[in-house]
């Protein structure tokens, strides 16, 4: 039995995702990816293969994305986690009666992706070089605020006055912003919805830039942030399609064109 | 001890930052491709001995600086001086451009100005004479000035806003007259028939070598890389013209074996792109080099730094000197497709030929950020590809090397969509 592996290794986390024969999804492990990217990656692969009991030799191909691509030399190629991403999706999508737009954001980078019918991509946008509108936005305004990035989505939703407007764009300067607020005893709850609305903003005008069709995808690790997913929805007025796992779509995206590449060799020999 | 005289010590050249930005560029250029033509040596080490050394390249006589493609060479050659194309593609000096600059301007403006500010510029080819500064865009037009106040000797040469109509025609052919005019009285040599005549014939041959350069570039799998192509383009700005032709042949020779022998310098199946918008200029080459080293394989180009600087040729009715330098003017003028023309579509129409005579699959367009005329013109021209089914990648970007891993993903994500789209074509 042979099985399949994407390894999507990003700025902030590292995820797996490892499929089957049939190509289906066997299972995801998401770690940080700390400052050694290449022990870590090695290091998450064996988890999620010791979790499933699989050994590495079982794995006939693997196929590595994201930031860190490069850096991983076991594998047997590299994508752009935009194709991944993209591949993913229209695989999840499915589910949901398929999408045409894709909106990732991670740890550093957000991205508009939009893909025809067969879940080729036809046309994207990513962000600028600069953090705003990421996730690590998100982990700089929570550590100001002094929350936990995970109970972010339970402040969104608990505040009783209207979302603050946070107007700097720039990380750095939103970060004085939010200070300013503090100061000013403004509620965490409302300040909190502010920056889940400044993010949306950007979001979707990112995603107006490569146009919007039909369902709408929203993944990358900040897609587990109920009040930015809120927020991105209010922005754009249409329902936005979540997944279970949203963010290790990319890994899983990766780890279907790695089954696919096996079986074309395969014929091909 | 009066160590109030002491100088401050400089580090040698090579170790400057300059020499290094522009090592780091030729490293990956040299260094990250198998198979380089044995014939790019000559360019190869041009380029490491101008740029990363700081080697004097010796030029005698009147030396004319030129700001852009629209400076008619051939009435400087004619004259018995020597043109040196300015437009600087280096980060460092782009650093030191910006304090005459706004904010948001283009950084080729700004690297050719700093540039021009320093003592010992590089490449390093002595005091010049002469700057020919043709007034195209607003930030080249507002920089003749500067140049002037920084103690150069400026020649404006005025270019009509527009290109297609019979007054812009006149207009621009008394400009060129009265630069040869002005001319004339810098270096105290007359303009003849004969002179022009031979200089035309020295510039001939350059353009022919570049042309049968570019037609090797239609052989599918490629023969030779646009990395390659844009460094030979290069160096065109200030070699030798002769010295510079020769090596272009010697290349041009050995394409034609590789054709023979059956070589591939890139994948047989590698997305070929076109390369467009604003131009590729050392050591600011990372995005034909990211293109190149995501898999793909710059083809053709539609820049003023390779194919609209070279590519065509003055058509000359009555060998006569007037009608020649009038032929001249024409030369430089109609086919150009620069976007600071008002009504530009013939831009348009020569990407959609590039396009399909050499079997594009994808255009990467650069903008550099504060270049307004290739920022506006990027719209109509992504239209008109979409029309024609080929994809475009818009890129906005300057000299600095920060966005270098988002660039990757972007241009990698553009060569796999190509990949992907052929495949299920097949």
């Amino acid at each position: 039995m042979n099985y399949f592996a994407g390894l999507d290794i990003g700025s902030t986390a590292i995820k797996v995702a490892l499929v089957d024969e049939a190509g289906g999804l066997v299972g995801v492990h998401v770690s940080d990816s700390g400052s050694l990217f290449h022990k870590n990656a090695k290091e998450a692969l064996r988890v999620l293969l010791d979790r499933h009991g699989v050994r590495r030799e079982q794995v006939g191909y693997l196929i590595a994305t994201g930031y860190g691509r490069k850096l991983f030399k076991e594998a047997d190629d590299s994508i752009s986690e935009i194709t991944a991403n993209a591949i993913g999706a229209h695989e999840v999508g499915r589910a949901f009666g398929g999408v045409r737009t894709i909106i990732n954001i991670g740890g550093q980078d957000s991205k508009a992706i939009q893909i025809d019918a067969n879940g080729s991509v036809s046309n994207f946008a990513m962000n600028d070089k600069c953090a705003a509108g990421t996730g690590r936005f998100l982990d700089v305004a929570a550590r100001n605020l002094d929350i936990d990035l995970e109970e972010l989505g339970d402040y969104h939703f608990n505040g009783r006055g209207a979302p603050l407007t946070i107007n700097s764009t720039c990380t750095v300067f939103a970060e004085s912003e939010i200070i300013g607020l503090l100061a000013n005893s403004h509620g965490k709850e409302e300040i909190v919805a502010g920056i889940h609305y400044s993010i949306a903003r950007r979001t979707v005008r990112l995603a107006k830039r490569v146009g919007i069709e039909d369902r709408v995808y929203f993944d990358g690790g900040p897609a587990l942030n109920k009040g930015l997913v809120a927020a991105i929805q209010d922005e754009l007025q249409r329902e936005l399609v979540v997944p279970e796992h949203p963010q290790t779509t990319t890994a899983f995206g990766a780890a279907i064109l790695a089954r696919q590449e096996f079986l074309a060799e395969r014929a091909a020999a | 001890m009066n160590s109030q005289n002491a100088k401050p010590v400089a580090l040698p050249y090579n170790r400057t930052r300059q020499a290094r930005e522009a090592e780091t560029m030729l490293d990956r250029i040299v260094d990250d491709f198998d198979d380089n033509p044995a014939a790019m040596a000559y360019f190869y080490d041009l380029f490491r001995r101008a740029w990363c050394q700081g080697e004097p390249m010796e030029r005698t006589g009147v030396r004319v600086g030129t700001t852009c493609i629209h400076a008619p060479e051939e009435l400087i050659y004619a004259m018995g001086a020597t043109p040196v194309r300015l437009c600087n593609g280096s980060y460092h000096y782009d650093q030191i451009g910006a304090d005459f600059m706004p904010a948001k301007s283009c950084s080729l403006v700004k690297a050719t100005l700093g540039m021009l500010s320093s003592e010992n510029a590089i490449p390093r080819i002595g005091k010049l004479d002469l700057i020919v500064n043709p007034t195209t865009c607003d930030q080249k037009k507002k920089a003749g000035a500067m140049m002037a106040a920084m103690g150069h000797a400026v020649y404006d040469l005025e270019l009509p806003p527009s290109k297609e109509s019979e007054q812009s025609r006149v207009y621009w052919q008394r400009s060129v007259r009265e630069f040869a005019l002005r001319l004339r009285s810098l270096t105290g040599n007359k303009l003849t028939k004969k002179n022009l005549t031979a200089a035309m014939a020295r510039t001939g041959r350059a353009q022919a070598a570049f042309r049968t350069l570019h037609n090797f570039r239609r052989k599918a799998p490629s023969l030779v890389l646009g990395k390659d192509a844009f460094l030979v383009t290069n160096a065109y700005f200030f070699d030798d013209i002769d010295r510079w032709t020769e090596a272009v042949e010697k290349l041009n020779a050995e394409l034609a074996r590789r054709e023979k022998d059956g070589f591939c310098a890139a994948q047989k199946k590698a997305p070929r792109i076109l390369f467009t918008g604003s131009p590729p200029i050392f050591p600011n080459l990372k995005l034909p080099l990211l293109i190149e080293q995501a898999g793909g394989v710059v083809v053709a180009d539609e820049t003023c730094s390779a194919n609209r600087m070279l590519y065509d040729m003055t058509s000359v009715d009555e060998w006569l000197l007037n009608d020649m330098v009038d032929s001249l003017a024409d030369k430089y003028l109609k086919p150009c497709t620069c976007p600071i023309f008002t009504n530009n579509e013939d831009r348009i129409r020569r990407l959609l030929e590039l396009a399909r005579s050499f079997a594009v699959d994808g255009v990467v367009y650069q903008s550099f950020a504060g270049c307004q005329v290739y920022e506006m013109e990027q719209r109509s021209v992504a239209e008109a590809l979409n029309k024609a089914g080929v994809a475009m990648l818009y890129v906005e970007t300057d000299y600095s090397l920060d966005d270098m891993g988002q660039l990757s993903t972007r241009i990698e994500a553009f060569i796999e969509s190509m990949k992907t789209r052929r495949r299920k074509a097949a």
